[in-house]
């Protein structure tokens, strides 16, 4: 048998009741992100593409289908287990960030083992070690609020690797950089896709989406153009 | 990472923390007043005897002052006390009349006490000779005032006779008062003398002699009065104190009135349970206001920390994991709120001490406040379960949070 899909998604569906009307942000996704993949999730606002990336990261639960991460089938998962998949399957990048700005740096990238029963002197050792690989050194004892935009998104980016996920999820990750830190980090996410990490970034910026092996089109909850 | 917030809210948690401190002071306060007084009170009622005794009185049970109902104490009284259980020994014991004793020119009421060998009034309290032995007749065990006026010291006195008037007038305090019968002389030699702080008057003879002396006295016989008047009273010693209440309801049943001091010291005891209770309670109010401190102080910083929540919920953190670090929050304000406050408890009881005693110097040098390992250790335990408690609600509110919406708060 085969190594399983990084993600496999069947008819996947997730709706929102709004008053007394219901709004369908995935109206049956069915797609499958092979390991090793850097695949980029491309449609306007209210595509359904960051639904469909917080289904995959655990964040929310889907109201139809199925979705498997790294063979895993997420409907099975109580919230302990989902709490679980996310500290060590998958590794998350907002657009915001998303740091505790009291933790210095390599506290913030080493918090997911905390939630892992990782001894401290442990994942400490680790967030050195990955922040060093993605040299973040000399910013490893800062607050985060001494560190730039494309800094913060980097030391984000560790603190998603720290757990050595089997896919690497990234939502809007460059919406809150210039250009020159967006196309740094992106540049990041194809080094990381060369050493075979798999990568689903959720971007609106076609530039983005350019450098990704495979896009991903959405619209109305519905995978347009695979 | 919890304790790091501890610190970050400085100003915030100290307050929290005060709250909980002045509560558990209270708290400690109060108690350690209420043992103070309990251990003074109690330790004044074991200097005065024995708590396994039980003293059965010549009334039938419940007997109160002018209403007491006679009942006479005989020798079958005696036989069937003996066979209860848990008694050690029954000693009976007869008052003959009051009388005097003249001596060096001066002379002093005595009360004739007759008793059994080994009796618990008759144990340990000699100055010189000996205590009543089995088989003596016409000797006393007196009080040291008394052996004074017949001798120089006690040591001096034992030996010697003295005569026992018995009946007739005596002097109470400066009056005289016209006593029972027509008095009768009896020699008594001293053997012993005791430390006149027991009684000033008892003139501890044997119980036959005390028979005799009371039956003379109204003209008839010893035997008459065993079976008519009975005996005064019996001491009835347990075998161990906390069997003194089985003893006190056989008392009863044979339909006799009772004494003893366990009883008193149990009512006591109880008194003072309900007087802690109350005191603990005040207190209580001060930790229940500091505890909605604790609780106030917990939902802000789960509102203030909420897109902290999300954040920690996003990256692995678990519903439980959320409710833990709450949870201890909550716990470091319980147990340095709880460790300040005995602290505050223990100063402040030495200092309200100190100044008692500098306002009035001759107080009862017995400490004021007692904190015993116990009430320490419950006083803790108390501000920490009162901070758990407290920290519960605001605790299952973050843990309960969706951490997409908490990530989207701002």
């Amino acid at each position: 048998m085969n190594a399983p899909l990084a993600v496999e998604a069947l008819d996947l569906e997730r709706t929102y009741a709004s008053g007394h009307t219901t709004v369908a942000a995935l109206a049956g996704v069915t797609l499958a992100i092979q390991r090793g993949e850097f695949v980029a999730v491309m449609g306007p606002s209210g595509s359904g593409k960051s639904t469909l990336l917080n289904v995959v990261a655990g964040l929310e639960r889907p109201t139809g289908g199925t979705v498997r991460v790294d063979g895993e089938d997420l409907a099975r998962l109580d919230e302990e287990a989902l709490a679980r998949h996310r500290s060590r399957r998958v590794g998350m990048v907002f657009q915001a960030f998303n740091l505790l700005p009291r933790l210095h740096v390599v506290e913030n990238v080493a918090l997911p083992l905390a939630f892992a029963g990782v001894s401290v002197s442990e994942r400490l050792r680790r967030a050195r070690a990955i922040l060093e690989r993605l040299g973040m050194t000399a910013r490893a004892e800062h607050r985060t609020n001494q560190l730039s935009g494309g800094e913060l998104q980097r030391a984000a980016v560790a603190r998603a690797l720290i757990g050595d996920p089997a896919i690497l999820l990234a939502d809007e990750p460059t919406g809150n950089l210039d250009s020159a830190n967006g196309a740094a980090l992106i540049a990041l996410f194809e080094e990381l896709h060369a050493q075979s990490q798999t990568v689903l970034l959720v971007t609106h910026d076609a530039q983005i989406a350019a450098h990704a092996e495979r896009i991903i089109r959405m619209r109305d909850g519905r995978v347009v153009d695979v | 990472m919890s304790l790091g917030n501890y610190g970050r809210a400085r100003l915030r948690s100290a307050l929290t923390t005060a709250g909980v401190a002045i509560g558990t002071a209270l708290v400690v306060l109060l108690i350690a007043l209420a043992t103070g007084a309990e251990e003074n009170v109690r330790r004044s009622i074991f200097s005065i005897g024995d708590l396994r005794l039980v003293t059965v009185q010549p009334f039938q049970p419940g007997a109160n002052g002018l209403s007491a109902v006679p009942r006479t104490i005989t020798d079958d009284t005696v036989a069937k006390l003996k066979v209860v259980a848990h008694v050690d020994g029954v000693y009976r014991q007869f008052d003959a009349p009051l009388g005097m004793v003249v001596e060096g020119g001066d002379d002093a009421t005595i009360r004739p006490q007759g008793i059994e060998p080994g009796a618990p009034v008759d144990r340990g309290d000699l100055l010189a000779g000996r205590h009543l032995e089995a088989g003596d007749r016409a000797v006393a065990v007196i009080p040291g005032n008394i052996a004074r006026l017949v001798a120089p010291n006690a040591g001096a006195a034992i030996g010697r006779t003295v005569t026992m008037r018995v009946g007739g007038a005596v002097k109470l305090g400066s009056t005289r008062i016209g006593g029972s019968g027509t008095p009768r002389d009896y020699g008594v030699k001293i053997v012993g003398v005791f430390d006149e702080q027991a009684s000033q008057t008892s003139f501890r003879i044997p119980l036959e002699d005390a028979l005799l002396a009371g039956a003379e006295n109204r003209g008839l016989t010893a035997d008459a009065i065993r079976q008519t008047t009975g005996y005064s009273g019996l001491a009835v010693e347990a075998d161990d104190s906390t069997n003194v209440a089985d003893i006190v309801r056989a008392v009863q049943e044979l339909g006799f009135s009772s004494f003893s001091l366990k009883q008193v010291v149990e009512q006591i005891d109880q008194g003072f349970g309900v007087f802690k209770g109350i005191l603990a309670g005040i207190g209580g109010v001060a930790l229940l206001v500091a505890a909605i401190g604790i609780a106030n102080t917990m939902v802000m910083s789960v509102l203030e920390r909420t897109r902290e929540i999300g954040i920690m919920k996003a990256v692995g953190a678990s519903p439980r994991d959320i409710r833990a670090l709450f949870l201890a929050e909550a716990a470091y304000v319980g147990v340095f709120g709880g460790i300040l406050g005995l602290a505050l408890g223990l100063a402040g009881g030495q200092i309200i001490d100190r100044i008692i005693r500098q306002l009035n110097p001759r107080t009862n040098p017995a400490a004021i406040f007692v904190v015993g390992p116990d009430l320490a250790l419950g006083a803790l335990a108390l501000a920490l379960g009162i901070a758990l408690l407290a920290g519960f609600l605001p605790a299952r509110r973050a843990m309960r949070m969706s951490a997409l919406s908490a990530l989207r708060y701002e």
